[in-house]
């Protein structure tokens, strides 16, 4: 790759290298005004001609102009482009100076403050705020997916769902693993407010990330700090890595600039993740129903007399969600749900049992989305402003699918004094959902569409139904007399009447002072707030299936609840910052202290036992007394101080160290206070190792541990109440032991990097390696049941994280008109769980579950692997071959159910972005890839047993249907082998003795495949990934024409998102697919289809 | 001027700092430091009348254990599939984290209060009601188990606690059970209300005291002879004496408080379980009146899907209306069950002053009384049924009478089985031999890793965690 780049770059140089008679000679060198040494390949062209020439190695030229030339025309990449007069000379020298933006590179880096990049000593990777907001969508986060080394987004397909993001692996074992946002210094809230149901893979909602709530509109650039070093001044929650966001200001302009932006796009399904049906067998489990098989369709029920003829009538075994029962037949006439309900046109008729002709891929209907932004900034010497409103609204390939946002952000400075600048800035985000998809195992469509269905049900006749009555006519009623739903509603009916909404009013603020004391000496103060009050309405209608629903999670038939949560946070930062140059030598110096106080309210209620009146969603509403609500008050504070020290020498070596000392209110008084420092240096070794194809180098090391609180409440032990009982208070001893001796947990970080530039910083690539200890964490330990409690708050467990990190960049093409920009981002993580917990007597815990899942798997974290591992029955295997149970054709499994099947996280990560500009067109795609990672598919654990896909139906090896009853020669000396026509299919694997598997296994019902019979290690997918995330096509309108339509700037685009899935190893699903961010990856159940979008976005500047 | 403005400025910035009280911050607002013993006592029954009467796949599987119902579509629990829903942790989790440990904290609660010294019998009282409800609960663990942690266990100081054999655990629940019996006083209160079973009442709670001696030591019969005989011997006078006696939950109509039986029947809208032919067939062939109060009539008949095969649910027999009422009591001992046992005791030979045959007729009499069914007479004089006639040993008799009469106990029906190997069960679709059936539950999963040094040792020492390993009391 780079090879090639370099290669191209000569071919172009070389391509314009033209020699021609001339009349006059003309020679000279050229110069770097960086470095003072001579440069290569600088193409000299005298104006207005093709004549021209490049210079040599020493970067000396010589060039035969004409006569009356008068203008030479001296260019490189990196360097501005200089005309430079003849003027009757015959020598031309020339000093090329470099574009400043390159070499005098600044980052913004932890606090705020904005750094050379040359002087760091640990990883900073930005990002420019247009890379993330050209393709728009409810989370800006899932547009830097791929473009951040070392940064894992996992994109779930929830509409409008959350996004994990982890910066170097996980480092907590049961905490929060998410990077912190902090926008201009203000940490911003990043909450995943789903309940503890919903993410273990129960039913709920994903009610997405709050740090979702920044408007992309709004980014300047993204800073992504990666290791501690980066990240120390943070404090406690700088552990997980930090994504550090500056948003646009106003600058000093004449007059206010106007920008308006506004983009429309459809998002639709991404078939290849949704299931594919088979076609040939309809309702039901097997082929018991029918007890008197000499009628000949035992998979069919044949007890009822639907239409009161006095016949006993065919029906569907309705109340079944599995399509494993009769074989279609046209010419068999079947009483179908359609047949039992009056409004029905088909009411007391039978059907011919076929498959149906619309399937739940035909649930799915086209997104909508528009957002507009309308932003006015400007200002002069003292005083900038920007003011900008973003209007966000989508609807969902669900029905009855909505989100909207308004979002509106001020930020003002005024200098009041000379030296004295003040800042204040507002953002008010109002966002409201309606009609998210569920997600989980039960009570969610989607788990019905990839689980539990039966594939003769059509879609659209479910719908017409429903919009006909709007009533809860299913195709799953308990029996043809007995019409209440048995498993599933009609998925109209959930849509329409069992939606929930959602709302976030936040307010993100500061106000800030700036003052140069004295020259060099800086004084900073800031107190910045983030409050926002959420509401969580869920609604069951009278007539819905029995579900878990509510406090308490029961089973009901309806009921509302409603989950009211606030938060405050507030930031008050204090700053001296001092700078000062001593001759070769470069000192900054700063002093800072943080106060910082989180609050969390939370009331979650809902009715008992049902709605009394339909359609009142309140809580007064309820059947019996509603039970308890959950409520919970938290509030954390913690009083930081800082300070770091910097030195530079010869602009060439750097060293810097920083020093934080934590008060935790989450911790025992007697041990709440910590210290944690870092150290970091660097050599630009290029400044000293001259050499003219290098532009840069650069080496760096560091070292620094961090310290983290425990979460609030986890110190003194108190009781929990329930209902009473009859007037009897009821209460009981919480399952989790808190613990009064608690200490800070540590994460103790060493990362050295190389960076390097090259042909005037045409291609570079910044590596970075890290190792990360992550000990003493704060955990609820799993401890044995025998205890009287499962869990116990302790300080143990160590993990380590060790990665590389690799960013190439490179300009393989760069004329006037035409350039090519690659930028690769490629990041492995290997993460270990070292240590769990050790008592006194040396007892070793080895395994800490996070989850108990569905389907038997567990997530976990588990010695001497990485933390996320899968946890189910194996295979047996038999000289390492799967083995087969020689009586049924069914492959053995193992005993236990803690065997290590797969482990969540990735082998490694990758973005590709390429960027190609003509003239005003510019075409960019980004190409993002995961290596590796498992994941538990439960939608084909079940719906592999229930005999919905495709592969479940067919012809087996002797091309008999695989569904037929198997047949033997002879029953009685199976040494005969199977008849001609024999069904069933046989399993890849080895008999007990290991000769080579022979023997059919039934597949004319449930335990054909999956659930029933099969190991879990059957359904642990390779999530491996390429995707096309992003391509956009721009054109800038030109100048000319612009002016004309007095804008100062337009342009339109073509955008896509999450076009085309290349390649994937996970049949059916998108592998990013999840409930939620969080620990629990790796398992998946009713998850969502992706979705596909394509956009227009016009963008003009006034 | 410019310098006092820029102090203003400044000055609050610096002022916020000022530290809260980071103590305060710690303390949990909205739940409580300290509950009357009383509140964790209500619970703890609850919790345990909640662990008995479900019927949820991932809890208690008993009714299924003991055959008297079955699966309709998901069969894997009744084809004893312990595995995937955890089923042994779950069962853990309910005995130690919940019915235990809040009688556990309750004990401690009582024992650290001081109270007037008129009030101390009555102190005294609630602390050996503790105790006997403790006891009844560890028997259950011992008895699906064979061991368990229990002198090292309910000590989160100890994360490792080591398993006790079963066999000495229940010494120590006789020595237990009998220091509370002869600490309760008659002529003091106790609980009072906060007493879901029994109201408070002191007299009831020696009744049960004796009961669950009894039933404590026919359980061990067979491995102990002696203590068994000298225990019923003793505990028998003082037992329970009518269904006026019986230990029972009185769930109330409404949620949370109704009957779990109710939520796993009714509320989740499910219909995952009919009565299993097993009984069934067996009461149809004795022709036997409680099935109208256990059954539907599926066709004119009864009728029970076949047990650990997929059953069409609207194809056979269901489960009663009446037991799947929310307030439909939870059982945890009745007349019947002890009745059963004292004529087992009789058979081996013990004092208990009536004949086998006395307390067998005993027994079927207070079953039919308890489910409000009439015609015991003509019942008891049927051939198959009298004791003189019926056929097999007593073994067969008793076992297949209690059987029927602990209807909905499936642990008790569980136990009885495994003493006695009556009634013969059917073999589910996935199981090949009957010895395959377990005789016990294995430890729970998540002790191989959390608690491994002991779980191994606990394994050595019943030989092997194998649900085919008898528990110590299972001779036969």
């Amino acid at each position: 790759m780079k090879k090639l780049s370099v290669f191209l770059a000569g071919l172009l140089l070389a391509g314009i290298t033209l020699v021609q008679a001339q009349t006059v000679r003309i020679t000279g060198t050229v110069t770097s005004s960086e470095d003072g040494m001579p440069m290569p390949g600088v193409s000299v062209v005298v104006k207005g001609t093709t004549i021209g020439a490049t210079t040599n190695v020493d970067g000396k030229y010589e060039l035969a102009v004409p006569a009356n030339a008068q203008t030479l025309t001296f260019s490189f990449v990196g360097f501005k482009t200089q005309d430079v007069a003849i003027a009757g000379r015959s020598v031309v020298d020339v000093v090329m100076q470099s574009e400043a933006v390159e070499m005098k590179e600044v980052v913004v880096t932890a606090l705020g403050i904005t750094r050379e990049k040359k002087s760091l000593g640990y990883s900073v990777q930005e990002v420019k705020g247009d890379e993330v907001n050209q393709v728009k969508s409810s989370n800006f986060l899932t547009q830097l997916s791929g473009r951040v080394a070392g940064v894992q987004i996992k994109s779930n397909t929830n509409f409008g769902g959350s996004n994990n993001i982890l910066i170097r692996g996980a480092t907590s074992l049961t905490g929060n693993n998410q990077a912190l946002f902090v926008v201009d210094g203000v940490p911003i809230d990043n909450s995943i407010p789903n309940n503890s149901g919903q993410i273990s893979g129960r039913n709920g909602y994903d009610y997405g990330n709050a740090a979702s709530d920044i408007n992309p509109d709004d980014i300047e650039s993204i800073s992504v700090l990666k290791g501690a070093a980066a990240t120390a001044l943070y404090g406690s929650r700088a552990a997980n890595g930090v994504i550090l966001i500056t948003t646009k200001k106003g600058k000093a302009t004449k007059g206010p600039q106007v920008r308006f932006s506004s983009t429309y796009s459809i998002s639709s399904i991404d078939k290849s993740t949704f299931p594919e049906y088979q076609k040939e067998y309809g309702g039901g489990y097997g082929k018991y129903y029918y007890s008197d098989p000499a009628d000949g369709h035992p998979g069919l029920e044949y007890y009822a007399d639907v239409d009161g003829d006095g016949n006993i009538d065919f029906t569907v075994p309705f109340y079944e969600d599995a399509s494993r029962g009769e074989k279609f037949d046209p010419t068999l006439m079947v009483f179908q749900w359609d047949a039992l309900y009056p409004e029905s046109p088909n009411y007391l008729k039978a059907t011919p049992w076929i498959a149906a002709k619309n399937g739940p891929e035909t649930f799915f209907n086209n997104g909508i989305m528009n957002t507009h932004s309308i932003e006015v900034s400007g200002g002069d010497n003292n005083t900038t402003y920007r003011l900008n409103y973003t209007f966000f609204d989508q609807t969902g390939i669900m029905p009855n699918s909505h989100l909207n946002k308004n979002n509106i952000s001020f930020v003002g400075s005024h200098n009041i004094f000379k030296n004295f600048k003040v800042t204040s800035s507002a953002n008010y985000i109002k966002t409201s959902g309606k009609g998210r998809p569920s997600t989980g195992y039960s009570d969610n469509i989607l788990s019905s569409f990839r689980q539990w269905y039966q594939v003769n049900v059509d879609i659209q006749q479910q719908k017409d139904m429903y919009e006909l009555t709007h009533k809860n006519i299913t195709w799953n009623p308990v029996a043809y007399d007995d019409l209440a739903p048995a498993y599933w509603d009609n998925p109209y009916w959930v849509r329409y009447q069992n939606y929930e909404t959602d709302g976030r009013s936040r307010l993100i603020g500061y106000v800030q002072f700036d003052w140069e004391i004295l020259s060099g000496l800086k004084a900073m103060g800031r107190y910045a707030i983030d409050t926002y009050s959420e509401l969580q309405e869920e609604r069951k209608a009278v007539g819905s299936s029995s579900g878990e629903f509510g406090v308490g999670r029961p089973d009901v038939t309806s009921g509302y609840s409603r989950l009211n949560r606030d938060l405050t946070e507030t930031n008050v930062d204090f700053m001296l910052n001092y700078r000062k140059k001593f001759g070769l030598f470069d000192f900054s110096a700063l002093l800072g202290s943080n106060i910082r106080r989180n609050k969390v309210d939370y009331v979650y209620a809902s009715t008992n036992n049902g709605l009394s009146v339909p359609g009142v969603y309140a809580l007064s509403n309820t059947v019996d007394p509603m039970d308890l609500p959950q409520e919970s008050l938290t509030k954390i504070g913690i009083n930081g101080i800082f300070g770091s020290v910097s030195l530079g020498a010869l602009d060439t070596y750097f060293i810097e160290a920083t020093l934080r000392r934590d008060k935790s209110s989450t911790l025992p008084s007697s041990n709440n206070t910590y210290l944690y420092p870092s150290v970091s240096g660097s050599v630009l070794f290029s400044n000293i190792v001259k050499q003219d194809w290098l532009s840069m180098g650069k080496l760096r090391l560091n070292y620094a541990e961090v310290g983290s609180s425990a979460p609030a409440l986890s110190v003194k032990d108190v009781y929990l109440a329930n209902s009473p009982f009859s007037g009897n208070a009821m209460a009981t001893v919480p399952n989790t032991k808190l613990n009064s001796n608690l200490k800070p947990e540590r994460q103790k970080a060493l990362e050295a990097g190389l960076e390097m530039r090259f042909f005037n910083s045409r291609f570079g690539f910044d590596l970075a390696a890290y190792r990360n200890e992550n000990v003493d964490q704060l955990m609820p330990v799993s401890i044995s049941f025998a205890t009287g409690f499962s869990g116990k708050w302790v300080n143990a467990g160590k993990i380590e994280n060790k990665g590389i990190e690799l960013a190439l960049n490179g300009t393989p093409v760069r004329t006037q008109n035409f350039s090519w920009d690659i930028v690769l981002n490629w990041a492995k993580n290997e993460n270990k769980v070292v240590e769990l917990y050790t008592d006194e007597a040396g007892n070793k815990v080895t395994n800490l579950q996070l989850a108990g899942l569905q389907g038997g798997v567990s997530i976990n974290a588990t010695v001497g692997q990485p933390y996320g591992t899968i946890q189910g029955t194996d295979f047996v295997y038999t000289n390492g071959k799967k083995t087969v149970n020689p009586e049924n054709g069914r492959y053995y499994k193992s005993s236990a159910n803690n065997i290590v099947i797969g482990d969540v996280n990735p082998d490694w990560n990758a973005g590709l972005r390429n960027t190609l500009n003509y003239k005003n067109i510019s075409l960019s795609f980004l190409i993002d890839m995961q290596k590796g990672g498992d994941v538990f598919s439960l939608d084909l654990w079940y719906g592999m047993g229930t005999g919905l896909y495709k592969e479940t139906a067919g012809l087996n090896d002797l091309g008999n249907p695989k569904r037929d009853p198997i047949v033997w020669v002879d029953p009685t000396d199976h040494s005969k082998g199977y008849a001609p026509n024999s069904g069933g299919v046989i399993e890849d694997g080895v008999l007990p003795d290991g000769t080579s598997n022979w023997v059919r296994r039934n597949q004319e019902n449930y335990a054909a495949i999956g659930w029933a019979q099969d190991p879990n290690k059957r359904f642990v997918y390779d999530a491996s990934f390429i995707k096309l995330r992003e391509l956009t096509i721009s054109y800038r309108l030109p100048k000319a024409l612009v002016n004309k339509l007095s804008l100062a700037e337009a342009s339109i685009s073509l955008v896509g998102s999450n076009l085309w899935i290349i390649h994937k190893n996970l049949p059916y699903a998108d592998p990013e697919a999840s409930q939620a961010a969080g620990n629990i990856q790796g398992w998946q159940s009713g998850v969502m289809p992706a979705t596909r979008n394509f956009g227009v976005t016009l963008n003009l500047q006034f | 001027m410019r310098k006092i403005l820029l102090l203003v400025i400044v000055l609050p910035f610096v002022l916020l700092g000022c530290s809260d009280n980071f103590e305060d911050f710690n303390t949990d607002k909205k739940n409580p430091a300290s509950v009357p013993p009383e509140a964790l006592f209500s619970n703890a029954q609850k919790d345990l009348a909640d662990f008995f009467s479900n019927t949820n796949v991932n809890i208690n599987i008993y009714k299924l254990m003991a055959q008297y119902w079955t699966e309709t579509t998901y069969i894997d629990e009744a084809n004893y599939d312990l595995v995937n829903r955890n089923i042994s942790a779950n069962i853990f989790s309910n005995m130690y984290l919940r019915v235990l440990t809040d009688l556990k904290e309750a004990k401690r609660i009582l024992e650290n209060t001081e109270v007037l010294p008129a009030l101390e019998k009555e102190k005294q009282n609630k602390i050996q009601i503790v105790e006997l409800l403790s006891i009844y609960a560890w028997q259950h663990l011992v008895d699906i188990f064979g061991a368990v942690p229990y002198s090292e266990a309910l000590n989160p100081d100890n994360v490792y606690p080591k398993y006790d054999a079963g066999a000495d655990i229940y010494n120590d629940l006789f020595t237990r059970l009998d220091a509370a019996l002869s600490k309760l006083d008659r002529t003091a209160g106790s609980f009072g209300a906060a007493d879901l079973y029994y109201g408070g009442n002191v007299d009831a709670w020696i009744k049960f005291g004796n009961s669950l001696k009894v039933k404590m030591a026919i359980t061990i019969a067979d491995y102990d002879n002696t203590k068994a005989k000298s225990a019923i011997e003793a505990a028998y006078p003082n037992a329970f004496s009518s269904n006026d006696d019986n230990c029972l939950m009185p769930y109330l109509t409404t949620s949370p408080n109704y009957n779990p039986l109710y939520a796993d029947l009714i509320a989740s809208g499910r219909h995952d379980f009919v009565p299993a032919n097993t009984i069934v067939d067996v009461m149809n062939s004795l022709n036997d009146p409680r099935r109208a109060a256990y059954f539907t009539e599926y066709g004119g008949t009864y009728v029970g899907g076949t047990y650990g095969y997929s059953n069409s649910y609207s194809q056979y027999s269901h489960i009663a209306d009446p037991i799947q009422a929310p307030d439909f009591p939870g059982i945890l001992m009745t007349y019947s069950e002890i009745c059963f046992y004292l004529a087992e005791a009789a058979e081996r030979g013990y004092s208990v002053g009536m004949t086998a045959e006395q307390w067998y007729n005993e027994g079927i009499t207070a079953s039919f009384d308890f489910w409000n069914v009439s015609g015991v007479a003509a019942y008891l004089a049927q051939p198959d049924v009298a004791y003189s006639t019926a056929p097999g040993n007593w073994r067969q008799k008793i076992g297949i009478q209690s059987w029927i009469a602990n209807y909905l106990c499936g642990d008790v029906a569980y136990n009885n089985w495994r003493r006695l190997d009556y009634p013969i069960l059917n073999l589910p679709e996935f199981v090949d031999n009957y010895s395959d059936i377990p005789v016990r539950f294995t430890f729970p999963i998540n002790e191989q890793n959390l608690n491994k040094v002991n779980y191994d040792a606990a394994s050595t020492m019943i030989g092997g965690d194998a649900v085919q390993t008898k528990v110590f009391w299972d001779i036969y």
